[in-house]
């Protein structure tokens, strides 16, 4: 058997929109954190319980020997409104998209608060060029789409650094917890942007900037520009449970900053372990895409 | 003295092995009592356009050839010769092992308790390196293999099966088959070094294991990290640009 986990991004698109079906159905408003359920199946069909009516019970967390909370583990992001497909509330449109309140919990309209020129340029991408969607091409997916992919992560924490690995498309960040500044000139722009983090209690709050304008928000062709600036939270409630919420703000492309809101689950599964994702080894997404998906035009 | 005997016996051997005992530097460990490697390091010269032609890189044979069966080298010259359409580098595919250690793009490590982790800057490649398992995967095989690593000392050994037949060692053509298996030594010789070697035998390919030897250089920077280098990203700009 060669690779146990081909992967086609067309595939796992229908699996994951399959996946969102009952999920979508028991979506409550935005800003309910979902229910801590132990995650224990793989990537788009496992371990996301999506938006459930419970707060997570808070309990007690793992500590690493200098009493930080211990996030090392694997972790599912959910399907928290379809937010993979698209991060704001959104009807259900075409390629059979269910849908979805999104995970946008500022502004309460759960949308994003585009200048018009913005709005305009997410609308074409959508009616025009779901082809140019970033994934399709291998690139890694920038923030705070990298947070919500299917497929679960990897935290690894050792001394200085929270470390973060994806099995999609083998994308990682890498965050400081030293306290260290940005020290890249404004001109370097990257895909993944330039994390630095620290401590805030037993909250992990991590700074983002240095994006390029390359990444999506979501596969409907939501943008940002490289102004963006993200700030992430990562409180642990219980020992398999992580909130998150992340504030974009891009004076290049909105009104005001916006507010993602979800949780981690615990990957639980013994033995679980990451798989090698293959993209760009024998991609033919693209090429199907194009001519079964509308593509380029 | 007993160390230098031993350097010799090996030399006599012809196993080549680097010695980190003889070499008397004592790295600093982790909060878990492991030899810390971790940092961001770089080889200063790539051997990838030609291992057998970069200076005392393959260490062992001492001829610095690559043993090929004669079937093999027939086609290594093949692939050399088309190397410029046929390297699977240039399609922006995983490097397989050691070449990603080989290029001339910073990784870094990470050490926890169980699991050694390599960020690589080349396509943001990932390599998970677990400690706490014996037993390679069994029924899959991968473009980075799989590793289980454990501690000689204060070198780690990594034990890389479980490889597909599609990647290269270097720009010259120089591929196994599917039977690849490869041992891996990071050895900290110094603060600031690593050695690096690759212990590479493939019975369909080879008539004997081969191993190289190249050292890692650290980033001393302060506030260094590894950058992207997004390969399928790059090619799309430069074709657009060729209008393509």
């Amino acid at each position: 058997m060669k690779n146990r986990r081909k992967c086609s991004l067309v595939v796992m698109a229908a699996l994951a929109a399959l996946a969102a079906v009952p999920l979508a159905a028991q979506d409550t408003p935005a800003g309910v954190p979902p229910e801590g359920g132990r995650g224990g199946g793989r990537g788009g069909r496992g371990g996301g319980r999506g938006r459930g009516p419970a707060m997570p019970p808070p309990g007690p967390v793992p500590r690493t020997s200098d009493g930080r909370p211990d996030l090392s583990g694997y972790w599912n992001a959910g399907n928290n409104g379809g937010a993979v497909f698209e991060v704001q509330k959104h009807d259900a449109k075409s390629r059979s998209l269910p849908a979805g309140q999104g995970a946008i919990v500022d502004p309460p309209d759960g949308l994003i608060p585009y200048q018009d020129w913005a709005a305009a340029k997410a609308k074409d991408n959508f009616d025009h060029h779901l082809a140019d969607e970033p994934e399709l091409h291998c690139y890694e997916s920038g923030l705070p789409n990298q947070m919500y992919r299917q497929f679960g992560f990897q935290i690894l924490q050792p001394a200085g650094y929270v470390v973060m690995n994806w099995e999609f498309m083998h994308a990682y960040r890498i965050i400081p917890t030293d306290n260290r500044p940005h020290t890249l000139p404004a001109s370097t722009k990257l895909f993944q942007g330039d994390s630095v983090g620290h401590w805030d209690g037993d909250t992990l709050v991590v700074d983002t900037t240095n994006f390029n304008d390359r990444t999506w928000l979501d596969s409907a062709g939501n943008i940002h520009t490289d102004q963006m600036h993200v700030v992430e939270r990562f409180t642990m409630v219980n020992d398999r449970t992580i909130n998150y919420e992340a504030t974009i703000e891009d004076p290049k492309a909105y009104t005001k900053p916006w507010k993602v809101a979800f949780s981690f689950n615990r990957n639980a599964q013994p033995g679980y372990e990451t798989m090698e994702f293959a993209c760009n080894e024998g991609n033919t997404d693209l090429e199907h895409y194009e001519t079964t998906e509308g593509g380029k035009k | 003295m007993t160390n230098r005997l031993v350097v010799c016996a090996e030399l006599l051997l012809g196993a080549m092995v680097y010695d980190a005992a003889a070499q008397g530097y004592k790295p600093p460990r982790t909060a878990d009592g492991q030899p810390d490697l971790q940092g961001i390091w770089e080889v200063r010269t790539s051997p990838d356009k030609d291992l057998e032609k970069a200076k005392g890189v393959i260490v062992d044979p001492k001829n610095g050839k690559i043993p090929y069966l004669p079937a093999a080298l027939a086609r290594k010259k093949e692939n050399e010769k088309n190397s410029t359409s046929a390297d699977p580098l240039g399609k922006c595919y995983m490097p397989g092992v050691p070449r990603i250690n080989l290029l001339s793009y910073p990784l870094q490590i990470f050490q926890t308790p169980g699991q050694i982790a390599i960020a690589y800057e080349y396509i943001h490649n990932w390599r998970n390196i677990y400690l706490k398992r014996d037993k390679h995967l069994e029924a899959i095989d991968f473009w980075q293999g799989d590793s289980i690593g454990h501690w000689d000392g204060d070198t780690l050994v990594v034990d890389v099966g479980d490889f597909n037949d599609q990647t290269w060692f270097d720009k010259a053509g120089d591929y196994h088959s599917d039977a690849l298996h490869v041992v891996e030594r990071y050895t900290r010789t110094g603060p600031d070094t690593l050695l690096y070697e690759a212990r590479i035998e493939d019975p369909k390919t080879f008539s004997m294991p081969w191993t190289i030897r190249v050292e890692l250089h650290r980033s001393t920077q302060p506030n260094a990290r590894l950058m992207e280098y997004e390969c399928s990203y790059l090619r799309e700009v430069a074709g657009k640009k060729e209008g393509k």
